[in-house]
């Protein structure tokens, strides 16, 4: 009876792992501890392809779960009164369980080529639209100046405060000064690392206005917490009216009168 | 060693205590001494000589993590323990700190830790007691494979001491920011140390593996054919290969490594690279490089990491089910097959890192059917336990949830190697999950079954069961609490390795989680101290066993606890593959390997299928 | 099935539950060991001035250790007394000083997030910059350049006289636009609020670190061996700390007059269109002349003509390390000679970062440290930095006359934006960097 009750315990542990991991799961959005808004295009795709993952890995994690809850629950020697099952194994359940695991992952890897063509292999023909330098520990922008070229004396040079215009391709050719970092942008769907010695195009569309973070994805020493940007997508005209701002200032010549606040912009 | 009587093994058994006498008894005083225990180079010494040391290195390794987890909960407070390093400040660390706690921790845990406790201490012990040898084919490089990690535990343990503390480059160790000494605090002796550290790990895994590969191939007793081998030693064997194929590459990426740092070598830095006003060197190099390198040794790495577990898990499910494995040359195939693929995925660790994104595509394939074997594995795991008469000793427990955790951890893999969802998940918690889920709660769990199992064997007596228990019951649950929830950090998309990342808009309502997790953590780090207890007292003081405690089937349960030299009382010859349990048409519930074929068994056995 | 556990000798209990008397004990000892809270945060004493000051007088009896710990003990009460603690900060109201701000910006960061608005230096800073603004966190050691050590009063980027203090502008920017080139990052994504209490608590720590320096000055040259300072509101407020705070309070009016932007110059055009061209060949000519830039940054303005000096934080360290390796060597010293002289050892190797050169910078980099927009290139060249080598070109004073003048400087501005487009029209920081290249 003791030894009994011990495996129902035991079973009912070994329950707990799929019933609270499909409640954690289903509880987190809730909670807001779930993906982050996404502004950008292909974000949808990619995170239809979580959500397809989910569902299938979620299946899969009941259904062994549950099996393995059943079998210790049902063949506890506590209950079992014969012997076990002298059984080596059974060829077709092989092949069935072999085959049908490969199909599907061969599908899941195929199905998922095109999305990641999308984002990292089928660059738009297009200039960038902004130069990021990562370097210890800051995000160094260099937006081409009036002239509309990059690497020309009238390039706008800027920190962590990066603008894009929204419902536009951007192309952001992403460096880095010193070691690796990685241009992260949790809304965007976007992760590139920044390579010192390569220059790697990143591209996407913004469809939302909006303010969000630019997080640093790879460790860069001790201030790689402290790498935090700020990516706003704007209208084109807003976008434009800043830019011409920002050049305004970068060629300042006169202290600011003391009405005028630093900080602005 | 005599040759074996004619009768099967007596059923009755009174065990014995006692490790008979060295061949060197003679020599008296402390070179006997040092040559029994020391310099020994009997293989069980060896692995007991591993298991201690790693088990000591697990808790100190245990104990970064509680530092790690400390700060990534409540950030800038005043840690314990930690904090008196920081009085000036309070007692708040600084950043370089943090950054060498989660660099150290995983050091620890992967190099001193996971991979010489499965193959040094499991490997050494079971490896010639499994195949029915009496020693391992070279004895005296199998001493030297452990010893050759003292000056790793010296070079990593000194590490922490010099100016700029230990390494602090993430244990991936990448360039630039590990080449140039100017990079971080730790980037000049720390990080030399470290790489040297790692040489030596590497050159004591090589040693063992060669040990290990001669040892199953050439010294099985008689009748132990390769197909009649437990699946421990399958997994012994195939881990042996991976480590033999892949370990050069990172021993000789270590080495231009440490090239670049002392000798201006530009394997790794580009032309012209500068880090904090500082040039490295020649230049000329390509980060990329250390990143192809390092991963063609790390992902067999972490089937190194897995696999013996594995095949211990395999072994120890069907002694207490009291049946076959189910499956068992499917199992041998994936094992293989785990393997052979664990070469051609090592790109899935790089999705981001700037390499070609095609080869995104060619990676995604290979990685997606890396998971194939294992799913296999699984399903033959569960078939292991239908139909049988399972007892819920605390070995079996940790086995079981070796099985739960690990289709947790590798069903989260297929997000991973999923390249556009990697897009958002990589460098985030969700990757902390996966891999704490295979390497903690499953290869520690198969760790922790296989020293409740094995632990007869080793000192002659059991652990005590009831507290074995508790700890089981206590570390599946806070193990739980602390790494489940990490996958949903990781969908938030909070990034690893972050000192503080509740300044981001997106992550700062994050921190009540992360409390919650931590405190998971010291409760699972608290719990330690009770199978510490248990282990330490019970190979003393725990009750005496005899030689087969758990009534198994392999060849080391029909020598002596522990035993002695030579192993076995007389020379065993083979009879039986391993899981001749619940067999029809025979008395008692178990077949030991060596016992001979019985004409009534075999007829009644093969009327029963 | 498992067998029953067997007890090694009839009659004894198996005892494996009491085995476990280790556990609290394991227990307790973990708990003694680490658990204890670590004492709050303290201030350093400027530990290289403490001991400079403290040279005994000749033939001082009393033993010279406990002597000077007496003398730093009155100055760290004093300094107590007058600014209060990294947890508690008092502004006395004689500074200036926002109390608000300084309480937003001291203190430990709180570990709950709701409401967590306090411990900003402790934050943002202080692991480079040190509790007490020392320049000396536990980083600090490791960056180049070293982060700065408000103490002195010294700050280079700034709008000012070169002598004068920043004001409060300067430091806002400062904190926006970090310093690029060094390991200050940018902090333009902190609220303003925020911004504000980080730069009155700099100014805060900077106006406590020339306290001190003034009353180690005033020991030296007033007090005798038996003498204590006067702990008067008149000596402390009046005497030691009016004039530190009049010259904080005077930054806000001390910014060097801007000169009206020539004719023949436009920024918004590169170097070598024609609007600029005769600019930047006046300019040429200027950096190679009256200017007298050739001499540090070289004639190709690469950053290497004469590179073997000290900024003046450095400089402090260097010379008085050559005073007591020279007063060591010199040997006849009575015994507090001697005590003083093994401190003052102790003390830079020890408590102060190992001095680095500083190098001209390479101004084909396009990287300037103290901001790129013309403004920013006018100041420093006119003022030149203050606490480093770099001399300016423009009046020493009000009224005064510099070597350049005034309009003529932006000239130089121009020529120096040119300076990284002058190789195939590359940007400099996209040229791979030669052995010689320096910063």
């Amino acid at each position: 009876m003791g030894k009994r009750l011990a495996g129902i315990f035991w079973s009912l542990l070994f329950l707990a792992v799929p019933v609270l991991g499909v409640l954690t799961f289903a509880v987190a959005p809730a909670y807001d501890h779930w993906l982050p808004k996404d502004v950008s295009e292909h974000g949808g795709s990619i995170d239809s392809l979580f959500y397809f993952i989910l569902a299938l890995t979620g299946v899969v994690f009941v259904v062994t779960e549950v099996v393995l809850f059943w079998f210790m629950w049902k063949y506890d020697a506590a209950k079992q009164s014969g012997p076990a099952t002298y059984i080596q194994g059974s060829h077709t359940l092989e092949v069935v369980w072999t085959i049908i695991p490969a199909a599907t992952l061969l599908f899941l890897a195929i199905y998922q080529m095109n999305a990641w063509a999308d984002v990292k292999m089928r660059r738009p023909a297009m200039e960038p639209t902004v130069e990021v330098v990562a370097r210890q520990f800051e995000w160094r922008l260099r937006y081409p100046g009036r002239d509309g070229s990059l690497g020309t004396p009238d390039d706008l040079f800027l920190v962590n405060d990066l603008h894009l215009p929204v419902d536009e391709d951007v192309l952001i050719q992403l460096k880095s000064m010193d070691v690796l970092h990685s241009f992260f942008l949790p809304n965007v769907r976007i992760k590139q690392d920044a390579v010192p010695g390569m220059k790697i195009p990143v591209w996407f569309k913004a469809r939302d206005v909006g303010e969000y973070d630019i997080v640093c994805a790879e460790l860069c020493g001790w201030g790689h917490y402290k790498m935090k940007g700020r990516v706003t997508f704007e209208s084109r005209a807003d976008f434009d009216a800043w830019l011409e701002r920002k050049y305004a200032e970068q060629g300042t010549t006169q202290p600011p009168a003391p009405a005028d606040d630093v900080a602005a912009n | 060693m005599t040759p074996p009587p004619t009768t099967a093994t007596p059923a009755v058994d009174h065990g014995s205590a006692v490790v008979h006498a060295p061949a060197h008894a003679a020599e008296g005083g402390i070179g006997h001494f040092l040559s029994t225990y020391v310099f020994s180079k009997d293989h069980k010494v060896i692995g007991l000589q591993f298991l201690f040391s790693t088990l000591l290195w697990f808790l100190i390794g245990g104990l970064l993590a509680l530092a790690v987890r400390w700060q990534v909960a409540w950030p800038w407070s005043d840690v314990p323990v930690v904090g008196k390093l920081f009085a000036q400040e309070g007692g708040q660390m600084a950043p370089e700190f943090y950054t060498m706690l989660f660099t150290m921790h995983a050091t620890v845990m992967i190099f001193l830790v996971i991979i010489p406790i499965l193959a040094g201490a499991f490997g050494n012990f079971l490896i010639p007691l499994m195949i029915g040898a009496d020693d391992m084919a070279f004895p005296t490089l199998n001493m030297l494979s452990y010893w050759f990690m003292w000056p790793a535990f010296v070079c990593f343990g000194a590490s922490f001491f010099v100016e700029g503390g230990a390494a602090s480059g993430g244990w991936t160790s990448y360039p630039t920011l590990s080449t140039n000494p100017a990079s971080s605090p730790a980037s000049g002796m720390g990080q030399t140390l470290w790489l040297l550290g790692l040489t030596f790990v590497g050159v004591s895994s090589m040693l063992g593996s060669v040990n290990y590969m001669t040892t199953i191939i050439l010294m099985r007793a008689p009748g132990m054919t390769m197909f009649r081998l437990p699946m421990t030693i399958w997994a012994m064997f195939i881990t042996a290969v991976l480590q033999a194929f892949a370990l050069p590459v990172l021993t000789a990426a270590g080495f231009m490594q440490l090239s670049d740092r002392m000798l201006g070598t530009g394997f790794f830095s580009p032309e012209g690279n500068v880090v904090n006003n500082a040039i490295a060197g020649a230049g000329g190099g390509q980060p990329l490089l250390w990143q192809h390198l390092f991963w063609f040794y790390s992902h067999p790495a972490v089937y190194i990491m897995i696999l013996p577990a594995m095949g211990m898990v395999s072994d120890i499910l069907t002694v207490f089910a009291r049946k076959p494995l189910f499956g068992y040359r499917p199992m041998v195939y994936s094992i293989a097959g785990i393997a052979g693929l664990g070469f051609i995925v090592w790109g899935h660790h790089m999705f981001m890192s700037g390499m070609n994104p095609a080869l995104g595509i060619t990676f995604m394939v290979s990685t997606m059917m890396i998971a194939l074997p294992s799913a296999v594995k699984t399903f033959n795991w569960l078939g292991t336990l239908w139909g049988g008469k399972i007892q819920f000793t605390t070995s079996m427990l940790f086995a079981i949830s070796f099985v739960s955790m690990f289709i947790i951890g590798g069903l989260s893999g297929i997000f991973m190697a999923a390249t556009p969802v990697d897009i958002f998940i990589h460098d985030t918690y969700f990757i902390v999950a996966h891999f704490h889920y295979v390497l903690f709660a499953g290869t520690a769990m198969g760790v922790w079954a296989a020293i409740y199992f094995w632990f007869p064997k080793m000192f002659g007596r059991t652990m005590n069961e009831f507290w074995g228990k508790v700890h089981f019951f206590l570390t599946f649950i806070f193990l739980n609490g602390t790494f489940f929830t990490m996958h949903i950090l990781g969908a938030v998309g909070f990034p690893r390795r972050l000192a503080d990342a509740y300044h981001y808009e997106t992550f700062h309502h994050l921190q009540p989680l992360n409390a919650f997790m931590t405190y998971c953590a010291i409760g699972m780090v608290a719990t330690q101290v009770i199978f510490a207890a248990n282990f330490i007292y019970s190979m003393f003081w725990g009750p005496v066993a005899g030689r087969n405690p758990w009534n198994a089937n392999t060849l080391e349960w029909t020598a002596p606890s522990p035993p002695g030299h030579g192993n076995f009382d007389y020379q065993p010859v083979v009879y039986r593959g391993p899981y001749e349990y619940s067999v029809p048409g025979v008395e008692k519930d178990h077949l030991m390997q060596t016992d001979p074929p019985n004409a009534a068994a075999v007829a009644a056995a093969a009327a029963a299928h | 099935m498992i067998k029953p556990r067997q007890s090694p000798l009839p009659g004894m209990k198996m005892v494996s539950r009491s085995g476990l008397r280790v556990v609290p004990v394991l227990a307790v000892l973990v708990a003694a060991v680490g658990c204890g809270r670590t004492p709050p945060a303290a201030f350093r004493l400027n530990m290289v001035q403490a001991t400079k000051s403290a040279a005994p007088e000749a033939g001082m009896e009393k033993p010279w250790a406990g002597w000077a710990r007496e003398r730093q003990a009155q100055v760290a009460t004093i300094l107590e007394a007058m600014f209060g603690t990294p947890d508690e900060p008092v502004a006395l109201a004689e500074t200036g000083l926002d109390h608000a701000k300084l309480a937003l910006a001291a203190g430990p960061v709180r570990s709950d997030i709701v409401g967590r608005k306090n411990g900003l230096y402790r934050e943002h800073c202080a692991h480079c910059h040190g509790i007490s603004g020392d320049g000396m966190g536990p980083t600090a050691a490791f960056l180049n350049p070293y982060p700065r050590d408000y103490r002195p009063g010294k700050f280079k980027f700034k709008g000012t006289w070169r002598d004068a203090r920043p004001s409060r502008d300067d430091l806002v920017r400062l904190l926006h636009q970090g310093v690029p080139g060094s390991s200050m990052p940018s902090f333009a994504l902190l609220p303003p609020a925020q911004v504000d209490a980080l730069v009155e608590y700099v100014r805060y720590l900077s106006i406590r670190g020339e306290t001190e320096l003034a009353l180690y000055s005033y020991a030296e040259q007033e007090l005798g061996t038996d003498d204590r300072f006067p702990e008067t509101r008149e000596f402390l407020v009046d005497e030691i700390l009016t004039p530190i705070v009049e010259k904080w309070q005077g930054a806000e009016e001390a910014a060097i007059p801007i000169a009206a932007v020539p004719a023949n110059v436009d920024f918004s055009k590169p170097g070598d269109d024609p609007a600029n061209r005769e600019s930047v060949a006046r300019g040429r000519t200027l950096f190679h002349g009256d200017g007298g830039c050739v001499k540090c940054h070289g004639v190709t303005a690469l950053g290497d003509g004469q590179a073997n000096d000290y900024d003046d934080w450095n400089k402090v360290i260097v010379e008085w390390s050559k005073e007591v390796s020279g007063g060591l060597a010199a040997g006849k010293s009575d015994a507090a000679r001697s005590a003083w002289l093994h401190a003052a050892e102790d003390v830079i190797e020890g408590d102060a970062l190992r001095p680095r050169t500083i190098p001209p910078r390479n101004l084909r980099l396009g990287l300037y440290r103290g901001g790129r927009r013309p403004l920013d290139l006018y100041r420093r060249l006119y003022t030149g930095i203050n606490g480093a080598p770099m001399p300016g070109v423009g009046p020493s004073g009000p009224g005064g006359k510099g070597s350049v003048p005034d309009e003529e400087i932006w000239h130089i501005v121009n020529y120096i934006r040119s300076l990284p487009y002058d190789f195939d029209g590359e940007l400099g920081v996209d040229r791979p960097l030669v052995a010689k290249d320096r910063f």
